[in-house]
């Protein structure tokens, strides 16, 4: 298969459609009536994101060509998004936010968590700002769910997107945070898996030392750093109810049975999604998933 | 202390804007009250109001010795903190001399002559500036600002010394430590205003932080407030509202020059070496916001206890 073969199949974008600059239209209408009254303190701009989505979306459409499965278990309410975390940079978050403002009926901008590293670097802490991403902070979720906003969080962090080839699609151990916040406010958990991420970065090298130096997180190297034309599929669950009787300072153990839980929703979905994934790169991915499946049949 | 009745008020920074507007309005609300204030810096600008004296002096503990002898105080307004917006390391020195060393002395004295209520005017910079911070930040939150800016040690420390003994003599006195977030107006000379109001000001290409302004008569009112209404605690002082720095610099109409805060630290370094340097924690500001809680306050104060919102203060110093 020739490399332009590959990518002969891709419509690159050329603008928007009218079709979608209606439904923009109509999504940030509803969002606008939304926040009406509502004043951010990180500086998030719903012209700032109906820029970037004018900007991004021939990218979710034709690139990335993504879909949104389970829409049907929402409600119109603040949620606490539970997903894995793939891909070296967060384009997974940024494909999520895009599909709950394109293809919800109640259009919702999610706020993503995002590293201490993001929120230090000039233009790009502004520019995540501005989009709705802030740090990932106890106060600060708390801060969003109290005035009704959907929080996005990745429990795996950094793990998740610095993973190897050999773990795509393994779910890290996830964090317990968001559990406690879910508990305190109440607040239902939305189990989400997004396929089809861990493929546009392949990797290549973690660059520990690097990142060190550099103060990140993490600093995997690949291949690339644009992303290849992975479909992405997103799967959302059922909601999860959280137990009323569970104090948010309920001991580790107790908290981590029910984030077990969450993460074993993920990773059914994620199930789900790569048994339904579209093809991509088949002549490297089906030796690869079998390779996985092998591993993961190994004790 | 009880509204009403004969009381006399020592107030410590008299020389300051804030100060002179607070006197004010004691005076002015409070017919049968009488303020000495006091300062180590000149008071002949400081306008002659009835029931009003003043003292130029410097704060050793002779001198408060020979103050608290002469009257009898009912109450301590300390606002006699130094600035804390220069680098030079005399003024360093001269800041803790007069900042922590002096309020020593006045806590001191205040506990030796029973003073009922001792208010101490410290600033939200206590909590600095970090890229980690959370919105907002309320009461109990660490203090941070010395650990990255030693230089502001001072200013941490006076809030320390003040707060250790508002708990430890709280069946003594009533104490209320205040924290504001930027005061501003026509006739306050801070580092803030004078941001604002410059025609060099920076203004930030690559970070747009969040800011709260509260005006300074509308701080003024509350620390004639907190003689009256507030309990012994420490209390952060902000509207309800905040704005990021760019609109803020918009509305005061500050063209400024774009520059990216990214490079302002190299630049420092470069000015430092001719002595020219401007203080480094303030370049912190300009890229991470410090937005203060205000729920502590408002239990006592009212849901509204500011007069002016944010743009109205900030359309206010555009008379300067």
């Amino acid at each position: 298969m020739s490399p332009m073969s590959l990518f002969g199949s891709l419509k690159f974008p050329t603008g928007i459609s009218a079709a979608d600059d209606a439904l923009i239209n109509e999504a940030f209408g509803q969002l606008r009536a939304r926040y009406k009254n509502y004043q951010d303190p990180w500086g998030f701009s719903l012209e700032t994101c109906e820029q970037a989505l004018r900007r991004l979306i021939p990218l979710y459409r034709y690139y990335f060509k993504v879909r949104l499965f389970g829409k049907e278990n929402l409600t119109d309410e603040a949620y606490i998004v539970v997903s894995n975390h793939s891909g070296q940079l967060p384009l997974d978050g940024m494909l999520m936010n895009m599909a709950f403002v394109l293809e919800l009926d109640n259009p919702r901008i999610l706020r993503g968590m995002v590293e201490r590293f993001m929120v230090q670097l000039p233009f790009l802490a502004d520019l995540s700002a501005q989009t709705g991403s802030i740090l990932g902070d106890r106060a600060n979720c708390q801060y969003l769910l109290d005035h009704g906003e959907s929080i996005l969080v990745f429990p795996e962090g950094v793990r998740g997107t610095s993973k190897s080839t050999v773990d795509y699609y393994r779910v890290q151990p996830f964090t317990q945070g968001f559990y406690r916040i879910a508990l305190q406010k109440h607040t239902r958990i939305l189990p989400a898996a997004v396929v089809g991420a861990e493929e546009m970065f392949p990797f290549v090298w973690q660059a520990r030392a690097v990142a060190k130096a550099l103060g990140m997180p993490a600093l995997p190297l690949s291949a690339n750093y644009w992303p290849l034309p992975s479909p992405v599929d997103i799967h959302l669950g059922k909601p999860l109810d959280v137990p009323i009787d569970l104090s948010p300072d309920a001991p580790e153990k107790d908290i981590k049975e029910q984030v077990l839980k969450v993460e074993g929703q993920v990773k059914r979905l994620l199930a789900v999604g790569l048994k339904h994934r579209r093809p991509f790169f088949d002549p490297i991915r089906k030796p690869l998933s079998k390779l996985i499946l092998k591993q993961e049949r190994e004790p | 202390m009880k509204p009403g009745g004969k009381r006399h008020i020592l107030l410590i920074g008299m020389a300051g804007g804030l100060a002179q507007i607070t006197a004010r309005l004691l005076l002015t609300e409070n017919p049968e009250w009488t303020i000495h204030g006091v300062d180590t810096r000149p008071l002949d600008h400081v306008a002659s109001l009835p029931r009003l004296t003043t003292t130029c002096m410097k704060y050793s503990r002779g001198n408060f010795e020979n103050l608290f002898r002469a009257q009898r105080f009912d109450a301590v307004l300390h606002l006699g903190r130094l600035s804390h917006s220069s680098n030079d390391q005399d003024q360093l020195a001269r800041r803790l001399e007069i900042s922590v060393m002096g309020t020593s002395r006045i806590l001191e004295m205040c506990l030796r002559e029973e003073v009922q209520k001792v208010v101490v005017l410290s600033t939200f910079h206590v909590y600095g500036a970090l890229a980690d911070n959370p919105v907002f930040i309320n009461e109990e939150a660490p203090l941070q600002a010395s650990i990255r800016h030693p230089e502001l040690r001072d200013v941490v420390e006076m809030d320390q010394i003040c707060t250790n003994w508002m708990w430890k003599h709280q069946n003594a006195h009533s104490t209320v430590v205040l924290r504001p977030c930027n005061v501003v107006g026509t006739q306050i000379q801070n580092a803030m205003t004078r941001y604002l109001t410059s025609r060099l000001a920076l203004r930030p290409v690559d970070f747009n932080p969040f800011f709260q302004f509260i005006h300074e008569f509308d701080m003024a009112q509350v620390i004639a407030r907190s003689l009256t209404c507030l309990p012994t605690g420490t209390y952060n002082v902000a509207g309800n509202d905040f704005i990021s720095l760019r609109e803020a610099l918009d509305i005061v109409g500050s063209k400024g020059f774009p520059f990216p805060v990214m490079l302002a630290d190299g630049l420092n370094s470069l000015l430092s070496m001719v002595g020219k340097e401007f203080p480094s924690y303030l370049l912190d500001y300009l890229k991470f916001s410090c937005l203060i809680d205000n729920g502590q306050i408002k239990k006592h104060l009212g849901e509204d206890f500011c007069r002016f919102s944010i743009r109205e203060t900030l359309e206010l110093i555009k008379l300067r």
